[in-house]
């Protein structure tokens, strides 16, 4: 069917389209490494320039440290670039070409997302050792297993959201202003300018309501250890659950109406 | 038994429009002012399994729109579309994996990084071909598009007519029964282009592929198309045989004669002089009196050489744009 529907694709048959994507995917983007390298740089930018802000307001905190590296990780494991992967083909009308193949449009929208995170995981881990190193942090192999879910779900949840965004390139060609206005979003209330627990009360309250912390800096907080017990943990992964479903359920009615209007109207 | 079936077709675009200046301008935000643009309008045709069609006419006289409807790139406004009996707007796997929509355009999509084998293999996943047929289709179309050389090379760094080769063998390793070839020569040399024309003869001819072709340049439809369907303006204007059309736009025929000490006023006796040099005469002569002016010329003039020939493609498909069928 034309929409993002999978239910008439078995499976097991979806789950090897989109490992075949991630191959094609991960093949394509091994010729420019490079490019890979300078979105690292990118990624963690940010969460280096908190942690070097950060320590300095507060020097005696080795939160601050151990939450910024794990942040780090978190971010260049759940970048999203659909903006870029996804809307472009719609700006140039190759999309076509993804319509006329027999599997849902949004495989190779997966597969490319996964196939980049696992170059910018690959190349971001050692970024990670080196800061972890450099300000002698260090992390308990409880908290980070504790945390492996949350990065699951917050790179899903990340992934459903820039999807999101990108999906208004099928009434606008300002797509990139909305993904950038999107990330600001993330940085601000996710984590990434500050931990979320050093935010004025209010401004704390809203973000751990909206969908941005959950992305980023949950895990991050989980992994750092800063999360004590269990009950915290499933509250937050039931939060990134309902957002995750949100998200999708919005998602699924924007293709649609965009696909319409894709088909329909001609545009 | 039919391929695809196409009855009273409409497809209507809807596009904002406004006048010029700041008040147009500044309204617009407000209320946004649409017109309707009709780009295809009540078309009706049907296409038999094995069919090579051509399907010509004029720029935006609605070829590519059909086409897209017919692949399930649109959703027509109305009317009905049944291709291998699907309904293709619907675009489910099982459909698509029996069409193939090529466009000269754009013949290669995704990525272009990988090498055209990868492509290839990766297309033989996607498409479920079996490993055995995937080899034997590959070494077919290896040998006719002489594809050998190209295998190991990346897509981006391919020849425009080197990507129509890769596009052609990507569309075709899964043995499509419909092809919709949209202008398929589009920016070849001539080599390029015949031997384009050459494979699809040949595909078509090997697998009973039903072929719908779009081309602007006349020597793809003559040679692959023994039917045409002519529209413009979004409407059918004609669906016939092409010697039939090439009749009826064109009533006379043109007979070239060589007769080195020929009496010019003599030959235009027989019928209008077109064309004159070295002892050459080229006569436009009614379609009627042909066989009746030959026979005179041969007995009246030292003739070396005589043949009769249809007036050019190119110059009825041009009459039949200007003017009309009728």
């Amino acid at each position: 069917m034309s929409a993002l529907s999978l239910g008439s694709h078995r499976p097991g048959r979806l789950l090897s389209l989109i490992a075949l994507r991630i191959r094609r995917e991960v093949l394509e983007w091994s010729g420019t490494w490079w490019f890979l390298l300078t979105l690292v740089v990118q990624a963690a930018l940010g969460p280096l320039i908190g942690m070097f802000v950060w320590s300095a307001v507060y020097p005696a905190d080795s939160y601050v440290a151990t939450y910024y590296v794990t942040l780090l990780l978190v971010t260049v494991m759940t970048e999203s670039f659909e903006q870029h992967t996804f809307s472009e083909k719609i700006y140039d009308g190759t999309i076509s070409h993804d319509l006329l193949r027999p599997q849902p449009v949004v495989v190779d929208v997966i597969g490319a997302n996964l196939a980049i995170r696992i170059w910018l995981t690959a190349m971001g881990i050692p970024l990670a050792l080196l800061a972890g190193w450099a300000f002698g942090v260090s992390l308990s192999w409880a908290s980070v297993l504790v945390a492996v879910p949350l990065v699951v779900l917050g790179g899903v949840l990340r992934f459903c959201w820039v999807f999101l965004l990108s999906l208004t390139a099928f009434w606008t060609e300002r797509v990139h202003a909305i993904a950038g206005f999107g990330w600001t979003l993330t940085s601000l209330l996710g984590g990434t300018i500050a931990p979320l627990a050093f935010l004025p009360g209010p401004l704390r309250d809203v973000g751990q309501l909206l969908p941005f912390y959950p992305m980023l800096g949950l895990p991050a907080d989980v992994a750092a250890g800063r999360v004590h017990g269990l009950a915290p943990v499933l509250t937050g992964i039931a939060m990134q659950g309902v957002w995750i479903a949100v998200f999708a359920v919005c998602a699924v009615l924007l293709w649609r109406a965009g696909i319409r209007r894709y088909t329909v109207v001609g545009a | 038994m039919t391929a695809v079936v196409v009855e009273d077709l409409c497809m209507t675009y809807r596009a904002p429009v406004r006048e010029s200046g700041w008040k147009a301008t500044l309204g617009s935000v407000f209320n946004r002012q649409y017109r309707d643009v009709p780009a295809v309008q009540h078309v009706s045709f049907a296409l038999r399994p094995g069919e090579v069609v051509g399907f010509i006419g004029p720029n935006g006289a609605g070829k590519t729109t059909t086409m897209k409807i017919l692949s399930g790139l649109l959703h027509a406004t109305s009317g009905q579309v049944r291709v291998l009996g699907h309904s293709p707007w619907q675009r489910r796997s099982d459909f698509l994996r029996r069409i193939a929509f090529i466009r000269g355009s754009q013949p290669v999509g995704g990525s272009q990084e990988l090498t055209v084998l990868d492509t290839l293999r990766y297309q033989r996943l996607l498409y479920e071909v079996p490993p055995a047929e995937f080899q034997q289709n590959l070494d077919e179309l290896t040998a006719l598009l002489e594809l050998g050389e190209l295998l190991p090379r990346q897509l981006r760094a391919l020849s425009l007519g080197e990507k129509m080769r890769a596009g052609l063998a990507l569309s075709l390793v899964y043995r499509p029964e419909v092809m919709f070839l949209d202008e398929p020569t589009l920016g070849l040399d001539v080599t390029g282009a015949t031997t384009m024309r050459r494979f699809v003869a040949q595909y078509a001819e090997r697998t009973g592929a039903t072929v719908l072709l779009t081309s602007h340049y006349m020597a793809d439809v003559a040679t692959l198309c023994p039917r045409l369907v002519l529209i413009d303006k979004g409407r059918i204007q004609y669906d016939g045989k092409l010697d039939e059309l090439a009749a009826k736009l064109s009533p006379y025929k043109l007979v070239r004669l060589t007769a080195p000490g020929a009496d010019e006023r003599r030959l235009r006796e027989a019928g209008e002089l077109v064309e004159s040099s070295d002892g050459t005469w080229v006569l436009r002569v009614p379609r009627a009196d042909v066989a009746r002016t030959t026979a005179r010329l041969l007995t009246e003039l030292d003739v070396a050489d005589l043949s009769v020939e249809e007036a050019p493609l190119e110059a009825v498909i041009d009459q039949a744009y200007r003017e009309g069928v009728g």
